[in-house]
């Protein structure tokens, strides 16, 4: 009997050791883990923003696409939003961030974090890659099939459809979501 | 995910052992004949079930809410062990001949990537209880699956001339690659074609 | 003592010959820096687990070892998985679930079981080397063959105005994708082993042919 406390009484002291050193590290890297992630966001952002400045970012909870927005702000007034939005990717979910005009044109768009396969789908993070997109939203709707592009465009996402249908029904959610008056409107 | 796309998913397009590569190891090793490939495929699929529910628990009602989610590595990997012994006690008193045949194969279920797997995967996709559950069974459907069709086309195998240094392992290997390209067929489009 | 280094690496090469870790292999085998970045956790919780186990081989009961080694080993994966994301985002968001899927790397618990539970603290630190490094050195085979054919490029760690990106003229333009997919994993997974057997078979022959003239 004496051996079972015995050894049960070492492994309770490993684990306790165990959790207390993980604990440790935990508190050292936490705080640079969510630093980070600020950090990179916020260099998104201003990818997308230029010389202007992005307001604070309110999480949307019950969309499904549209997760947060950020309002960019030009001398005081709301100038244009920048939504995060999730996409359906090939190999799992995809966070495009995107400007857009008032009206629902889409001004830019970057590719995040997304798991699309190397040399097909990850050619979405080329910015050269979004110029389809630039425009849509408003009067042009959003091209999501590849019948809806150039030639040359319809070529360059061969074998990387779903990929771009992804993107493009999420950018499409994104045009909705403020042309549909979910925004808080006063902001003058 | 609804359930119809969580099982299509798992068995079919991100299959574990042919998209995912978790659980290379079994499938190797255990496909040599088919009794004992269903063998361990029906005791995986009880394991990875029992785990992602089990795991889901630990992770929604003792970690987050402790704030100590960074031990989750540590406590999943305990309870997957924990489980296993479980399951090898039952199947050594309800069926000797298996316990034998799968050897040191059930054990190795603890070490096995597929186990982990779904749970870090479930948690990762924010799954609730039930639909971790489904998950964990899907995944082991989807391991049987794999295993099963392996199994048979390795008992021919056996009979046939194979050049001299693919025998055994790497023939297996080069089977199971042009399974995946089969495999390849189940992608996204189809789920989507399946269910809009 | 050097043989415990070396036996790592090419004869009883984890990868190849003994057949562990072959999950993370061949998963994470797309991109050269993946390997590199898997290949340095893994070495580091190897060298943790080694050291420890060794050190505590008469403090651990035989009875318990088994859950002692696993939360040893699980400790120094959650360290690897908490430091990655820290200082290596990118990389961490690369190898995703692999990193904590390092704790079920039969390699680290074999070595473990076989080794460092019976040896001292230099021989299983060696051992750990060897063994991390033969590893290592298996998925940067695998990861240089399924990228280069398969994408056409090396893609290596960004250091200042390099991007890491290594582009191979010819096969940059027109890959042979299906490598870089899944198939490709196993295929050259396949070939590989296939590559290492008849190396064996064919050193086994010359040696039987030498025994037999003698």
């Amino acid at each position: 009997m004496k051996s079972i406390f015995i050894s049960g009484g070492k492994l309770f002291l490993i684990c306790a050791v165990a959790a207390l050193t993980l604990g440790i590290i935990n508190a050292i890297t936490e705080p640079l883990i969510a630093e980070r992630k600020v950090l990179e966001l916020n260099k998104a952002l201003n990818s997308l923003t230029g010389e202007l400045q992005a307001a604070e970012g309110v999480t949307v909870e019950e969309e499904s696409v549209v997760k947060a927005y950020y309002p960019v702000l030009r001398a005081g007034k709301v100038d244009s939003f920048i939504l995060e939005l999730s996409g359906s990717g090939y190999s799992g979910d995809m966070k495009i961030l995107s400007r857009y005009k008032l009206n629902g044109e889409i001004i830019s768009v970057k590719l995040m974090d997304n798991l699309e396969t190397p040399g097909l789908g990850k050619k979405a993070e080329n910015p050269e890659y979004m110029k389809k997109f630039i425009g849509a939203g408003s009067s042009n709707p959003v091209p999501a099939l590849k019948s809806m592009l150039e030639q040359s465009e319809a070529e360059a996402i061969t074998g990387a459809t779903i990929t771009f249908t992804g993107i493009a029904r999420a950018l499409d959610e994104g045009s909705r979501f403020i042309t549909g008056g979910r925004l808080v409107e006063g902001m003058e | 995910m609804t359930y119809i796309a969580i099982i299509i998913t798992f068995v079919l397009i991100e299959n574990f052992i042919l998209t995912q590569f978790l659980g290379l190891c079994p499938f190797i090793g255990v496909s040599r004949n088919i009794d004992s490939a269903v063998g361990m495929g029906f005791a995986v699929i009880f394991v990875m079930s029992m785990a992602s529910l089990t795991t889901w628990a630990v992770y929604n009602l003792i970690l987050l809410p402790l704030g100590i989610a960074y031990l989750q590595t540590i406590t999943f990997i305990l309870v997957i062990a924990t489980l296993v012994q479980f399951v090898e006690m039952i199947i050594q008193k309800t069926s000797p001949p298996l316990y034998k045949a799968l050897g040191i194969y059930l054990p190795l279920i603890t070490t096995n990537c597929a186990v982990m797997g779904i749970a870090l995967i479930a948690v990762r996709k924010e799954f609730n209880a039930f639909e971790s559950f489904v998950a964990g069974f899907a995944a082991g459907v989807g391991f049987l699956l794999a295993i099963l069709v392996m199994a048979s086309l390795r008992e021919k195998l056996d009979s046939e001339w194979v050049p001299k240094p693919f025998k055994g392992i790497p023939i297996a290997f080069v089977t199971a690659g042009l399974m995946a390209l089969a495999f390849m067929a189940f992608d996204k489009a189809l789920l989507k074609n399946l269910i809009g | 003592m050097l043989k415990e280094f070396t036996k790592g690496i090419i004869k009883e090469n984890p990868i190849f010959i003994i057949l562990l870790g072959l999950c993370p292999a061949l998963a994470v085998s797309t991109q050269v820096v993946n390997a590199l970045g898997m290949g340095a956790g893994v070495i580091f919780v190897l060298l943790g687990s080694n050291i420890f186990v060794s050190l505590l081989k008469d403090f651990i009961p035989k009875k318990i070892r088994i859950p002692a080694y696993i939360v040893i080993i699980a400790s120094f994966v959650t360290i690897v998985d908490l430091v990655m994301q820290a200082y290596a985002p990118a990389l961490s968001r690369n190898l995703g679930v692999f990193v904590q899927l390092i704790v079920v790397n039969c390699i680290i618990l074999g070595r473990a079981e076989a080794f460092a539970n019976k040896n001292n603290l230099s021989r299983s630190i060696l051992d750990a080397l060897g063994m991390g490094i033969g590893f290592t050195l298996g998925l940067l085979l695998i990861s240089l063959i399924r990228e280069v054919l398969g994408a056409g490029t090396i893609t290596l760690l960004p250091i200042g105005n390099f991007n890491g990106v290594i582009r191979i003229p010819g096969l940059y333009s027109a890959p042979v994708r299906v490598i870089a997919l899944a198939t490709g994993a196993l295929l050259v997974m396949g070939y590989l082993k296939a590559l290492f057997n008849w190396f064996e078979q064919r050193k086994k022959r010359e040696i039987g042919v030498e025994g037999s003239s003698s």
